[in-house]
This record gives C-alpha cells, structure tokens and sequence, in this order.
C-alpha cells in the first residue's frame, strides 16, 4: 500500500463528510443512507470522485452504519451494502486508499444497555470481514463515544489483519459521552495495537485544536483528526455549520503543526473543506512521533501511570484466607465481592486486585464476571489475577480499559501463556522473579530473573514500560536476610534494568505476630529503596498511614495536601462515630450501622446468636416496619434501618460458623424481568427479605423466562418475586409466570412494580401483588409458615 | 434548581416532614450526581400536521390521539430528548451494591434532576419560540397517555440521540435510564403553558400522583 508507506514522511488526508452531501441530494431525516449504495450509487461514486480530485489520500466507505443492527428491518443485509460501497469506493479511489468505515451500533452495551460485549465483537465482525473481502485496505472505526464498543470493534477488525485506525468523539473537556477521558481511551487503544488514533466529529477544528495537546501528550501512534466543519446548529429544520473552508484549513494547519498526521474532516464538511486543507497543509512535514515511555493501566473512566507517586493495590477480592469471601463465592454471591471493592476505593485504593481463585470454582466463567460486574460499580483500574492462563483471556478480553495482569514469571511455560495474551488485548503484567529452579536466594539471582522476563517479552513485542518486577517478599520468619534480599534486589531492578517494581508486601510478615507492625515498616523501607506499587489491605490504618507520611515526607505530596486533607477530616469524624453504648434494637431503630456492629459484638459475648437474632433483631425490625406501613417512617429510614440490621446480621452470622449459618434457610428467587432495566423496587425488596433470614437469590434484571424456571428448578425455589417498571414489560411477567406454572406449579409468585394493580396482578396470573417492600416481607412470612 | 420537595414526593413522604438523616443524604446524592454527570439535550423544531386521530411532527408520524389533543392548536413542535448520562446510571448502581438506603435517595434526586435539567435545557427552545411569537406547551413524552413508547425508535433516529450518548433497549427503554424524550408543542396561546402532568395521566391509583 502505496500510502500508508508515506505515513510519517508526508501528511495523509482523509475525506471529508458524507451525510451531509447525500442530504443536499434529498436523504430524508432518519432515512438510512447507507441503502444508497445499492440505489444510488451513482451520487456515492460522485462524492467520492470529488473528495479523490480535492486530494483526499483515503475515502471512507459508505458504510457508517452498515452493521446488522442498524439494519435491521432495511431489508437488506450489512454484506451486500458493504460489497456495494467498497466497490464503488474503490471505483472512484484512483490511487486512494479505501477504509471500510465502522461507526458505533446505536446501542448501549451491558452493563449500562442490553448489549452484549460479545454480540457487538460479532456484528462488528461481520461487517469488518466483508469490508475486507470485498477489497478495503484499511478499517477505520470512528466517531465511537464508549470505549467498550470501541474495543468491541477494534478486536473484530484486528481479526483482518487489515490496518486498523480508531477515532473517538469527545466532549469540548476532553471527555467521551460515556465519562472515559482521552488517557484512559488512548491507554486502551494502544494496548490492543491499533495503527493510528484520533478524534473525530462532535465539534469543529478550533475545539478539537485545544484537545490536540492533551491527546499528543499521551499517544506513541500516528494521530488523526477529522473534525466537523465548526458546531451544528438548526435553522428552519435543517442543520448549519458555522466554520468555512477557509476558516477550517487554517485551524486544521496549526493542528498539523501540534502533530497530528493523518486529517481530513466529518460532518458538515465537503470536498471544498478537503480542498482547502490539502492545498495549505500537504506541504507541511509530519512532526516526528515522540514515543511515551509512560507505564499505564486504565479503567473505562481514567487512566492510571506509574512512577508520579507510589500505586496502591488493594488486595481485599482475594479468598485465600478469608472465609467470608470464600463463602460469598461459592454461593455466587456477587453483592460481597462487589461492597469489598466499593469499600477500597473509599478507603483510598487506587487499582484493584481481583482473584477469585478457589479449587472447585470456574475460574474461566467467574472471573470475567467479577471484574465485569466490578467495572460496574467501581471506576478504578483492575489487576486481574489469576495463574490459569484461559481465565486471564476471559477477564481481559471482556475487560474495560487497560489492565493491570498479575501475573508472569520467569518459567517458560508461564511465559509462552501471559505474553500473547497481552501483546492481544494490551495489559501491564506484573513479573515475579522465580523460574523452573525456585526463588533465587540472591538478589542477583532475580534480577537475571526479571532480565530474562524483560528479554522475552521484547521477543512478544511487548516494551519494557509495561511490565512491573515483583521481587519477591519472602516472610522474614523463615530467614533473616529475606526482607534485605528483597529489597536490593528491588533497588537493582529499579536503577540497572529500569523498569517499575511492586511488591506483595504483606508476606514478609507471614507466621509472626501483630503482622501489621512488619507490614507498614517493611512497606516504608520498600518505598525508600524505590517501591512503585505495593499489594496492600487499604482497610489497615497502619499502612495507609505509613503511606501517606511516606508520600508527604519523601516530597510526593504537595504541600501535605493529601495528608492534611485525610487526618484533619479523621479528627474533625472522630466524635460522631463514637455513638456510644445503644442498644441493637436502637441502632436498628436509628439505622446506625456501626452502632449496630459494636452492639451485635458486645451482645455476642453473653447471648446466643439466635437468640440475638429472635429477640432483638426481629423485633426491632417488626418495630421500624409497622412505622413505615403506618407511615410514621418513609423509605429511606426503612432502608437505613435495614441497612444498620444487615451490619449486625453479617457480625453474628460470622460467629455461628459456615454450617450454622448456611443451614435451612428459606430461599426465594428475585428478578427483574426480561427486557426491563429498572430493578431498585426489586434490590429494596432483596434487603428485607434477607433481613428476616431468607436466602435471596437475585437474578438481576432484564432476566429471560427460562433463567427464573431454571434457577427455580435447580435450587427447589418455592417462592418467585418478580418486578417490572413499564407496561410494556409486563408483558414478559406474565410470560415468565406463564412458564413457572407450567414447569413448577407447586412454585408461588408474587409480583410488585410501579404500573402493576392488584387487578393487574391477578390477571397475569400472580399468587400476590406486593404494594410495598413490606408486603412482600409478609407474604413470605405467611407463606412459609403455612408450609 | 432542583425541586426538592419533588424529591421527598419521589420518596414516599406525601408532602409530611422529612428526618434530619434523608434531607443530610438528598442534599449529599444530589452534590456527587452534580458533580459527576455532564447533561446533555437535543432537539429540532418541525411543522405539525393533523390527520384523524394521527399526529405528524415532520416526518415523524404518530398514532395517538392523546398526543393530537396535547399538541391542537400547535402549528410547530420541537422533538426534545434529555439524557443524565452513563455517570448517573454508574452511581445508582454503585449506591444500590453500597447501601440500599442511600440508593433510593440517588434514585430520586437523579430522576429530580432530570426533570431541572430537562427545564434549563428547554429555555433555549422557549427563547427561540418567543422571538415569534410562541409559547411552549409541557413535554409529552413517549408511554404517556395512548402515546406508545415503541415510537423511541424513530424518535431517537431523527434526533440523532446517539450524539448525545442516548440509546434504548431492545424493549423501548431509554439508555442511560436518566433521561427524557419528550414532544413539546409550540403555540400562540400563551394561557396553555402549563397543564400538570398527573392531570392528563390514567393511573389514578399512582402512589407518586400529585393531589
């Protein structure tokens, strides 16, 4: 390919707007414009010829949303709308390159809509596959406002081998629609190794200019811009654009100037805008590319680097040594795992580890799940970690962002599995100094280690900047010089091979007492011989006190900022959190939840658990929901007293043990039905089934049918709650209670949601409508004493 | 300004006076949902033509007579659609695994919130329409009335709502869920500005109706 040989030598032009023009031809609103194609391509083979003469070095096909969603119900079929536009694009190319153009689908991918990540990789992939059958040269995915489709679309076109070139759609901040930033998009996208980068449409050049600096300053890869021609507005029912060619090409120069490589233009432009810019920019010479030797990880939200200040990694979703948690997972419960994280980040975290390792668990289903479901209610970067090879693929596949991969070591076999893998889907790996011979006992054993490891993965393609040394903290209760091996070792791999270290840091304290004291003093002296991350329990005041004295005192924290900002606010807390002695059925009545856990703990030392449980809890509980029902109390004090319930409940489970706990317990399946998204009526009732001891089984939402029968089957469910928020959705209630009688008529249903009357109910052919949580709380409670 | 008594509606309290601990946690959602979502809104101005119990704004045809009553005697109306954001969605969420309590103080606020928004956004509309003469009758929005809610498809597709990141389900659904999409009719009335929306809406039973 003629062209893309000239990258870098010469400034590359794209084409300029297409919807606009087939307008001027009489496109009407919401008419598709790829149908034209196939009934008028004649004026499609006219604008491209056009932008060819203006100058334009690449045309975009005709294909923005030729992917099967958007046509469904065209009538016509994504393959032969793309066979048609490649052809008459690469009719009128004369020497351009033609790139097969992929725009977003429309929809919303899970878990904010209902598509999922796997079923756009395979639209994204149908169209990516013609496009290059039919004869593209290169694929280009634009105006993409979701990082998550993006990367959808990014792993179906790379699956060509065709070039591929991604561009995004910003607000004026710098901001995607879906609240990424332009770090974390940019992170993302040269992890998966695109050929080229930029931003595209959303506003005009002058806007997109004041972005360059920021975007140039994070990416290695050429960068395009393609912006439209000034900002939209309405006048008389059609749209105007403010900016004029000549206006356009003189800001599109100085973005030239910036850095950017490949230009051309999106809405509202036209070959006369294309025209202009090539005439004033194509003598310009490219600005050579700066590589940024930055180590990064990101989340959907923000990127994270290496290296300004030491990274924490909380290590709380990890279920070696915690039997909570080794309890929530082998019961599928997402909730604990999901609060565990929600807790570390308030705690101050700043990437999370994710394990979810356990023997007779599916590691490769459930930990794409956990770091999915994760992504959901936590926006910071994730360390997936895990030594099975095929659940590391999952996680990081369906992952949002760039990854943090924990980890490689130096055996081979550990090598030949994590490298492709990240070289694939991008990642930063954490490397832990041990090969086929064991831990080296010197710290010049494991510095050849991560030599080796550093050598290799430049073999895979993968650079220095994204992988971490781990050297290995060995508990000092087995050998005294462990903790100082470590560290040189460390400081050696830091100043001689020069990349990033992290360390597990609690196992240096392993089998001694008081571990903490070890921890935070081992984690201070790491940090001074160079730390750059740390594995660490973000609950523990210990080590987060160290680390933020460490960081004010090692000049790291400016102006002490961070660590005025956090013990003055401790102090200033300090007297309301000391509620004093109240008792749990006060705590309960006030929602106090750490009221609640004192009082569960202090009761636990005289009182039977049951017992706390029959005459205090439930009670107490009995108490708030009269008040709610005989509206004394409203909503949110209901919830908060539940809440505060649920803190003590968790405390005196965690005495009675695994079995006693688990024991016959009555369970009752929860879901929002299919097609409906809005589950809070749903979770409001879940907190008080659970609060008077039912085992709630929550499907989540938008949950078909065949799920709700199946789950019933299998566990012997005889109680169904079901939700729905619309009338439209109602619909698949009733399908759903249709399908249980059918399968399960022993099962009963109840049924609550805002559209939902008693009438309704019965009609559909529920045993109960709940109006409010309470309700359901009663029926239940009938029920299962009937039984 | 976001209603605050709106809020309390949302959350059940029927107009008596809330605790300390739910207007603490309203005034602390409604700082962290403001903080973090960025609102957008579209809209474009068509000519509205009648046939029968059917209403066209534009090209955009609808089969209801609700909507043809809310809209007699409006010569244009503006297609206005209204979105919190995924941020919103990513909150609620957030606060539903945190803590259930403070989950339905996010839950009403955001949907308060929406509706402020909604207004702030619609001044630009009402500017325009006043410049000629025009006043602004409330938004009707697809699921009221007769007005089914499956015409969000094409009522997303001519606004091209994707600009502004809002999408639907497969079930009509509105993504992200803070949003609005509404019909608002332009006329030279001016008495007709306001008509309360739980006045023209047939559950009756509704636990949210305004007295």
């Amino acid at each position: 390919m003629r062209i893309l040989e000239d990258l870098g030598k010469r400034l590359l032009f794209f084409d300029g707007g297409m919807g606009t023009l087939l307008q001027e031809n009489g496109l009407g609103p919401g008419e598709l414009p790829e149908l034209w194609n196939l009934s008028r391509p004649e004026i499609i083979f006219d604008i491209h010829s056009r932008y060819r003469r203006a100058g334009a070095d690449i045309l975009k096909t005709n294909t923005f949303g030729a992917n099967a969603i958007k046509l469904h119900g065209s009538g016509r079929s994504a393959e032969e709308i793309i066979f048609a536009a490649v052809e008459i694009a690469k009719k009128a190319a004369d020497g351009a390159l033609v790139a097969m153009d992929i725009g977003p689908t429309g929809k919303l991918l899970k878990p904010l809509g209902d598509l999922a990540f796997e079923d756009a990789v395979s639209v994204f992939s149908e169209a990516a596959e013609v496009g290059k059958k039919a004869g593209a040269d290169i694929i280009l995915i634009e105006t993409m406002s979701d990082t998550y489709e993006c990367k959808a679309a990014v792993l179906a076109a790379k699956q060509t081998g065709l070039p591929v070139f991604a561009t995004m759609v910003a607000d004026e901040q710098g901001k995607l629609l879906t609240g990424g930033d332009l770090p974390a998009a940019v992170a993302l996208l040269e992890g998966l190794k695109v050929d080229a980068l930029g931003l595209n449409c959303g506003f005009g050049p002058e806007q997109m200019k004041r972005l360059v600096p920021q975007l140039l300053d994070c990416c290695s890869l050429p960068v395009i811009l393609n912006p439209n021609a000034g900002l939209p507005r309405s006048e008389g029912g059609k749209t105007i654009f403010d900016v004029n060619p000549q206006d356009f090409s003189a800001a599109m120069e100085e973005i030239a100037r910036d850095g950017a490589w490949i230009l051309g233009g999106c809405c509202g432009t036209t070959p006369d805008y294309i025209a202009a810019l090539v005439k004033r920019c194509a003598k310009i010479p490219p600005k050579p590319l700066q590589k940024k030797n930055r180590t990064v990880v990101s989340s959907f939200a923000k990127a994270m680097a290496f290296g300004e200040k030491p990274v924490l990694i909380g290590e709380r979703i990890n279920p070696t040594g915690k039997p909570k948690l080794k309890q929530a997972l082998r019961g599928g419960d997402m909730d604990y795992l999901l609060r565990e994280g929600i807790t570390q980040q308030q705690k101050g975290a700043h990437i999370l580890d994710v394990n979810v390792g356990l023997p007779e668990i599916d590691e490769p289903s459930l930990l794409p799940r956990a770091v999915s479901e994760i992504q959901s209610v936590v926006d910071l970067p994730l360390q997936i970690d895990t030594s099975d090879p095929r659940a590391m693929e999952a996680a990081m596949r369906i992952y949002n962002g760039k990854p943090l991969i924990n980890s490689v070591n130096g055996k081979k076999e550990s090598m030949e599995a994590v490298f492709p893998l990240v070289k694939k889907y991008g990642g930063a790996v954490i490397a832990l100094t041990l090969d086929e011979n064991g831990i080296p006992e010197t710290a010049q054993g494991r510095y050849k280690i991560a030599e080796k490891i550093v050598k290799t993965a430049a073999e895979y393609g993968i650079e220095k900047k994204d992988i971490l040394v781990d050297t290995l903290a060995m508990t000092i209760s087995a050998g005294q010089e462990n903790a100082a091996v470590t560290l040189e070792a460390l400081r050696m791999v830091r100043e001689k091979l020069g990349v990033f270290t992290s360390l597990g840091v609690s196992n240096i304290s392993f089998g001694l007492p008081h571990r903490e004291h070890i921890n935070a003093v081992f984690f201070t002296m790491a940090l001074q011989n160079g730390l750059d991350a740390a594995i660490v329990n973000p609950n523990s005041d210990e080590m987060m006190n160290a680390y933020f004295a460490y960081c004010a005192l090692s000049g790291k924290d400016e102006k002490c900022m961070a660590y005025i900002t956090r013990y003055s606010e401790q102090k200033a807390a300090a007297p309301a959190s000391v509620q004093g002695e109240i008792t749990l059925s006060e705590a309960v009545a006030g929602g106090l939840k750490e009221s609640a856990r004192a009082a569960a703990n202090s009761l636990l030392k005289t009182t039977e658990p049951l017992e706390i449980i029959n005459t205090e809890l439930i009670p107490a509980l009995d108490r708030v929901g009269r008040d709610f029902e005989q509206g004394v109390l409203f909503l949110p004090q209901l919830l908060m007293s539940a809440e505060a319930a649920k803190t003590a409940f968790e405390e005196i489970r965690a005495s009675m043990g695994q079995e006693a706990s688990r024991s016959k317990k009555e369970k009752i399946i929860l879901a929002t039905v299919k097609g409906d998204i809005h589950d809070i009526g749903k979770n409001i009732v879940k907190v008080l089934l659970e609060n008077y001891g039912y085992d709630v089984i929550d499907l989540g939402k938008d949950v078909p049918p065949e799920t709700v029968v199946g789950a019933a089957q299998k566990d012997g469910v005889k109680l169904v709650g079901l939700s729905a928020l619309m009338t439209t959705t109602v619909a698949n209630m009733a399908d759903t209670i249709r399908l249980l009688r059918e399968k399960l008529p022993a099962c009963r249903v109840m049924v609550g949601g805002a559209v939902l009357t008693p009438e309704y109910a019965k009609q559909i052919g529920a045993d109960f409508y709940g109006k409010d949580a309470m309700a359901s709380v009663h029926y239940a409670q009938e029920l299962f004493k009937a039984n | 300004m976001t209603d605050r008594n709106e809020i309390l509606r949302y959350l059940g309290f029927r107009g008596k006076p809330a605790d300390e601990r739910t207007l603490q946690a309203i005034e602390s959602c409604l700082a962290e949902l403001e903080q973090a979502v960025t609102p957008r809104s579209m809209h474009r101005v068509f000519p509205v033509t009648f046939s029968g119990g059917a209403v066209a704004i534009g090209g955009f045809a609808v089969e209801s007579a609700d909507l043809a009553k809310h809209l007699s005697g409006c010569g244009e109306a503006a297609l206005f659609a209204a979105t919190l954001g995924a941020r919103a969605d990513f909150l609620l969420e957030r606060a539903a695994k945190a803590d259930m309590s403070r989950a339905v103080v996010m839950q009403a606020c955001a949907a308060a919130l929406t509706e402020s928004v909604c207004d702030e956004f619609q001044q630009e509309i009402a500017e325009e329409a006043a410049k000629r003469g025009l006043y602004l009758r409330p938004r009707y929005s697809p699921g009221y009335g007769d007005f089914p809610i499956r015409y969000q498809r094409d009522f997303l597709k001519i606004l091209e709502c994707r600009k502004i990141g809002l999408s639907m389900t497969e079930n009509c659904m509105l993504v992200p869920t803070k949003s609005v999409t509404a019909v608002i009719g332009l006329t030279k009335e001016k008495t007709s500005c306001h008509i309360a929306k739980c006045m023209e809406c047939r559950s009756a039973d509704c636990p949210f109706r305004k007295e």
